[in-house]
């Protein structure tokens, strides 16, 4: 899975469920500070990933420990390579 | 010592006929229907059965800001549209509401019952980890009042009158009394409910509805009239901004009426099927409340939503404590039943007819039969009209009434 297709899918969840410009959405954006989501807003986003890419993430620590947008790209070009459902989503 | 007075100085609204009190009211004199077929819902009866919904502008329903919206399922969001335009009208300053000393009383049959089915579909096809964090605060029975408080800054009681389609009138009687008793200056008050098949099939299934596919859906919701076959489920929001008469004053706010009495009792028999008695000794509790006897009332803006033995009870309460002189009406010939909107939303059209000296009739009552024995104006009555009383019945063999004094 390539990271330009990590990115423009994680980027989508912001977009569509906390509403932000795709302009603002860049990898060094704390997903707190910058982009202002709160703790409901980070269930949603574990939520939406969760449905974007086809895995459990829930009780995933990983995804708990991000602090910005980069961190998620990041985890998915790890979990992209982990699990092969992710790939065949996208296929 | 001298009860502390409670004046309307906003009112707002969400409906089928039109978001807004002026709106509305405009509909009603001119004689509009805000019933039609819910073609979107033929699937679910077989048929197009009638319904009154509401029309959001999403532009407008976006002016609300997204972590507020994200917990508001329809009834939340017409509630804090409607509260928009009652604060708007009552001039009071933001800085009020962060003071402790302001309310938020909201009250709706279900939290939201389209984010209730939602849920249950999501459970039942086993895609309960695909519901948002916010989804569960869309459907707790409180879910208007908080979030409409959130909407404000309110800190002060935050309360929500959960009793069907007495919802909104027991939330006002509930602000009127927490100003009586000093603890607040001034609450947003209402009710607020959305109608969804779920709600529609709930009335159907006890005979309730008036569910016959019809070339004219607008002459199906016909209170008072002999061939009544049930009600139209509405939806919609009316908030008022309930403040003490001296606070109102002192800041130079329209006082647009005053809620002079409150009642609300219960059967204590049935769940389903109204009383009567209890109708009457609410009434009567409501207009000893406001120190008023029942030859001063103008009109009563009746529940009367319909139904067979909903319509005749209210009547027969109406002639036992009124006699055949003062004018009833119900004004969900036009509008369908708001349910735990009704009465607050109902209450926005009652201001109308204080300030223009008229009574609105009941939209498409024709033939009286069982109703008989009250006065029931067939079109608009121009009379003066200083204290009227507002009644809601609901499920549960609640009743509540309101009395109120325009503010000549």
């Amino acid at each position: 899975m390539d990271h330009d297709t990590i990115v423009k899918t994680v980027n989508s969840i912001f977009v569509e469920r906390f509403e932000l410009d795709e302009s603002e959405l860049t990898p060094d954006k704390r997903i707190i500070e910058d982009l202002q989501l709160d703790s409901l807003d980070l269930v949603d986003m574990i939520v939406g990933l969760q449905q974007k890419f086809g895995i459990m993430l829930r009780d995933n620590p990983e995804v708990r420990a991000v602090r910005t947008l980069g961190d998620v790209y990041t985890l998915f070009e790890k979990l992209a390579k982990e699990h092969p459902e992710i790939e065949e989503k996208f296929r | 010592m001298e009860k502390r007075r409670a004046a309307v100085t906003g009112i707002g609204v969400v409906s089928p006929l039109g978001n807004s009190a002026s709106e509305l009211y405009r509909a009603l004199v001119e004689n509009r229907s805000g019933i039609r077929a819910m073609t979107e819902w033929h699937d679910e009866f077989g048929r197009d059965i009638a319904g009154a919904p509401v029309k959001l502008d999403p532009a407008v329903v976006k002016q609300i800001s997204r972590k507020v919206r994200r917990t508001m399922g329809n009834t939340a969001l017409f509630a804090g549209l409607a509260a928009q335009e009652a604060v708007a009208q009552s001039g009071l300053d933001p800085a009020v509401f962060t003071s402790g000393r302001v309310g938020c009383i909201i009250g709706s049959t279900v939290g939201s019952p389209s984010s209730m089915t939602e849920a249950c579909v999501a459970e039942y096809e086993g895609r309960r980890n695909d519901l948002s964090a916010c989804h569960f605060f869309r459907i707790m029975s409180h879910s208007a009042s908080f979030n409409v408080a959130d909407m404000f800054g309110i800190n002060g009681p935050q309360l929500s009158t959960n009793s069907a389609c007495a919802s909104g009138l027991q939330a006002l009687g509930a602000a009127l009394e927490l100003i009586q008793l000093g603890k607040v200056d001034a609450v947003l008050a209402g009710g607020a409910d959305e109608s969804t098949p779920l709600v529609s099939s709930s009335f159907q299934l006890l005979y309730a509805l008036a569910e016959e596919e019809s070339p004219e859906p607008e002459r199906l919701s016909r209170p008072f009239d002999a061939a009544r076959t049930g009600l139209v489920c509405g939806e919609g929001a009316g908030i008022l901004v309930v403040e003490e008469m001296e606070h109102a004053r002192k800041r130079g706010a329209r006082i647009l009426f005053e809620i002079a009495g409150y009642a609300t009792n219960c059967s204590g028999w049935h769940v389903s099927h109204s009383d009567e008695l209890q109708i009457a000794n609410c009434m009567r509790n409501a207009l000893a409340d406001a120190g008023v006897t029942p030859g001063e009332v103008d009109y009563v803006s009746a529940h009367a939503t319909g139904t067979k033995v909903g319509d005749a009870a209210e009547a027969a309460a109406c002639r036992a404590v009124f006699g055949s002189e003062v004018p009833v009406s119900s004004l969900k010939g036009h509008l369908g039943h708001t349910l735990g909107a009704s009465g607050s939303l109902e209450l926005a059209a009652v201001y109308g007819m204080m300030r223009d000296g008229i009574v609105l009739p009941t939209r498409n009552l024709e033939q009286v039969e069982d109703c008989a024995g009250i006065l029931l104006p067939r079109e608009i009555r121009e009379q003066k009209v200083r204290i009227c009383v507002k009644n809601s019945i609901a499920f549960g063999g609640v009743n509540a009434s309101l009395v109120c004094r325009s503010a000549d």
